[in-house]
């Protein structure tokens, strides 16, 4: 049955998600109403879509104005000391100061960069990324104490406590998406009127903005049915239904897997139908004292080999962060294992193992590829089993499918034998992400991974030996474990240098559903209850025995200093790389191997600038330079001691520890005046700092025009004058190793 | 070449003074100090490289 086009439908994904390619929900979710009848379905990607917005001359010029309203630098200059709880706005007000002016001018330019084949070029692509994540700092600033960063939002509200996020749905001062949204997407959906809107939460990064988005269209289209549905609400999303106001920003959550279940909000609601019939749904009947939450038994889901291939149309492919498409393509759903003790996937997927044909996802992937004209893909899977390990890279050998590929794997000895290996490169898979967790016996039996270090060695050496660039999922604070385990973890990981290009770190987070969270006398650990977050869903612990939580933080601070120094990838800038995982992936994909991108990552590193002290040394274009009243490198510095850490919202679970911030704040000392100057490095993207007498040099040397005029200034031979100009030099040649002077032609 | 600053030329002491003395105020945008004056010598000349700030801690085990 075809519906007529009078019943349009939504989708959206808010903010913040994925930066380098499209989340897959949305293309699953449109390929099945499509095949439903429903032919009038729109998709947004409202991320991308904000980045993009954010990321522009016009939006960084007004980010930076607001922050001299909000943050203005004078307000800094007439005090004594700066306490522990004003650096962080001191920071915003200082980089913002210094930067927002180079960044504005050179943001289309870094994203041209990023977006095209000279990303490929480290020399300007870690200048450009770094151009695009100073541009996000600036948006920060101007909604400080909210950050937005190309992988995580959070803002000064708890999302763990309801009251707080309803909050936040209505604060344009720390919201950034409010205004996004009243001006940049009200108008389209005005314009559509929507029957249904969608949304697609997958992370608590996207609550807030998915809340303030279902609030401003509930007002402005009550007709509009507004429901939501992905990962995070699967976890969460009965709590937010039973909170006061939530009404307000929804009419109702999918839970689990969503294609039958909106496939059939839809008919009901065009067919004026009662929702009761609707599986995997709640959903608000009635209104006001009246309403009643009303939960609906499960759909049951799909048959993943019927499934449609996603449809990506209309999502707006040129603006993703990625010099060439790559698109993401579920192999399966579900775990075949099944097994791990701190995986929670069947919550956010719903029970049960489907897999697709490899003869279907061959089908699937070709169609993707002349459809989008795309080669590269990221299949979405948490492990693939044995079989289609062969299978799979076999029919795409045989259908010439001509695509490179990645994705999560588990440790499956014989399936990556060397022969298995060789056979998944041969298909174009370039990179294998497998679940390590760690090198401890004890700890993989707890944790029942069903794995052994031999397997794990064996594994990774056929997967680098054929090519594959190895990746290992890491966990750090597993409850019990010790330092000395941590610690003999990351000795095994420096083994397996040269063989694993990339760890995936994470500290050990206790959710609600995990196995560890419902039979903590297992583990030996009590779990810890914040009263008053009604949608808590990561709990803090005690433990028997080994390393507290915090002691697990500092200790992935160690680990990760650590492998910053064997990983190539992880030196220095070079991190950039694995920040954004699939930029790496295509430069495997382009033909540059793992060993050849690691040399270069490498020599990179410990590639040293030009030195020297020429006379025809002069200031680079793109210099700019901020006097401050305090010294910003022991800013910094307080703000990454472990206390100052503990007080923002936790990156994974956003939540805020209780008191952190009022024990930083009696623990860390304030700083006392110190004058320095923050110098901004407009064409490196890069902050450096000088005292005052090296800023008061540095603008004797624009006069002058080059080094050689000063030079000339210092009469050497008089008294003094060797120790002068031997100081000018050695200043000279410091500007020159940081690239902040440039050989010019000489005078 | 052309030039572009946010500050204007800090403002010359009226007899160079070690970086100590400076300490605690913040310097007056004003002119360049005329560079025959300057004793090099006896200036506090130190940069320091801002380490890459973009922490690995930061990243999502689900990004792409």
């Amino acid at each position: 049955m075809t519906i007529p086009r009078d019943f349009p439908v939504s989708l959206a994904f808010p903010p913040q998600g994925h930066f380098t390619q499209p989340y897959l929900a949305l293309p699953c979710l449109k390929a099945w109403l499509e095949t439903g009848g429903f032919r009038d379905v729109e998709q947004l990607d409202l991320s991308i879509e904000a980045y993009d917005h954010f990321l522009s001359p016009s939006y960084l010029e007004r980010a930076a104005t607001r922050v001299r309203e909000r943050l203005p630098l004078a307000e800094f200059e007439e005090r004594d000391e700066l306490p522990y709880r004003d650096m962080a706005a001191f920071r915003a007000a200082a980089e913002t100061a210094v930067s927002a002016a180079e960044v504005a001018r050179r943001v289309e330019q870094a994203k041209r960069i990023v977006r095209g084949p000279e990303s490929f070029d480290p020399d300007l692509y870690i200048p450009a990324m770094r151009t695009l994540y100073q541009g996000l700092r600036i948006v920060s600033a101007a909604h400080f104490p909210a950050s937005l960063t190309p992988h995580n939002f959070t803002t000064g509200y708890s999302i763990d406590r309801s009251s707080e996020v309803l909050r936040a749905t209505l604060d344009g001062d720390q919201n950034p998406f409010l205004a996004f949204f009243q001006n940049q997407v009200m108008p389209r959906l005005l314009a559509r009127r929507p029957r249904v809107l969608g949304l697609s939460v997958i992370y608590g990064s996207q609550l807030i903005p998915a809340l303030t988005l279902g609030r401003m269209v509930k007002a402005a289209l009550p007709e509009c049915h507004i429901t939501a549905g992905g990962g995070f609400l699967a976890y969460i999303g009965e709590k937010l239904m039973n909170a006061a106001g939530v009404e307000e920003c929804l009419d109702s959550i999918i839970f689990h897997e969503g294609e039958a279940p909106l496939l059939a909000l839809c008919e009901a609601l065009r067919a004026g139908h009662d929702l009761a019939d609707v599986g995997s749904l709640t959903w608000f009947e009635g209104r006001g004292a009246e309403r009643r939450t009303r939960v609906n038994p499960p759909a049951h889901p799909v048959c993943l080999e019927d499934a449609p291939a996603p449809n990506f149309d209309g999502l707006p492919l040129d603006k993703y962060f990625s010099s060439e498409l790559a698109l993401p393509y579920d192999l399966n759903r579900g775990c075949y294992f099944g097994e791990c003790t701190f995986c929670t996937l069947p919550t956010v997927i719903g029970p049960g193992y489907r897999t697709r044909s490899a003869t279907r996802i061959v089908d699937h992937v070709v169609e993707l590829k002349q459809r989008y004209q795309c080669s590269h893909f990221s299949f979405v899977t948490d492990c693939m089993p044995p079989g289609m390990i062969a299978d799979l890279p076999q029919e795409l050998i045989a259908r010439e499918a001509d695509i490179k590929w990645w994705c999560d794997a588990r440790i499956e000895r014989k399936a990556y034998d060397e022969g298995g290996a060789r056979l998944l490169y041969e298909s174009g898979c370039r990179k294998l992400l497998f679940g390590f967790e760690t090198a401890t016996p004890r700890l993989l039996k707890m944790m029942k991974k069903g794995q052994s270090l031999d397997a794990v060695s064996a594994v990774a050496r056929s997967c680098n030996d054929a090519g594959i660039s190895v990746t290992f999922y890491c966990m750090v604070g597993f409850p019990s474990e010790t330092r000395e385990e941590a610690r003999a973890t990351l000795q095994f990981l420096r083994d397996m240098a040269g063989i694993v290009r990339e760890v995936s770190l994470q500290t050990f987070h206790i959710d609600e559903v995990a196995q560890t969270y419902r039979e903590p006398e297992k583990f030996g650990i009590q779990i810890l209850d914040d009263e008053g977050a009604d949608l808590q869903l990561y709990h803090d612990y005690t433990s028997e025995s080994g390393m507290t939580q915090e002691e697990a933080a500092e200790m992935f601070e160690e680990l990760m200093a650590g492998m910053r120094e064997f990983l190539p990838l992880f030196a220095g800038d070079n991190i950039l790389y694995f920040m954004q995982k699939s930029h790496y992936f295509l430069h495997l994909a382009r033909g540059t191997t793992p060993d050849e991108f690691a040399r270069q990552c490498f020599e990179r590193a410990e590639r040293s600038m030009p030195a020297g002290a020429h006379g025809s040394l002069a200031v680079r274009a793109g210099v700019r330079t901020q006097a401050l009243p305090f010294d910003y490198q022991a800013v910094l510095e307080t703000l990454a001691s472990p206390l100052a850490q503990a007080a923002r919202p936790d990156f994974l679970t956003g939540r805020f520890v209780t008191s952190a911030e009022d024990q930083a704040a009696a623990r860390l000392a304030p700083l006392g005046r110190e004058a320095r100057v923050l110098v901004y490095h407009g064409a490196q993207a890069e902050f450096m700092t000088l005292r005052p007498d090296g800023l008061m040099v540095l603008e004797a040397l624009r006069a002058a025009g080059n080094l050689a005029g000063l030079q000339a200034g210092i009469d050497s031979e008089g008294p003094g004058g060797r120790g002068a100009r031997l100081a000018l030099d050695n200043f000279a040649g410091d500007l020159h190793r940081l690239g902040l002077v440039e050989m010019g032609s000489p005078n | 070449m052309k030039q572009e600053k946010t500050t204007a030329p800090a403002e010359a002491p009226a007899s160079p003074a070690p970086s100590k003395a400076q300490q605690g105020k913040v310097e007056t945008p004003g002119k360049a100090q005329p560079v025959d004056l300057i004793d090099y010598a006896k200036l506090d000349l130190g940069v320091e490289k801002v380490d890459e700030r973009i922490s690995p801690s930061e990243t999502n085990v689900f990004d792409k």
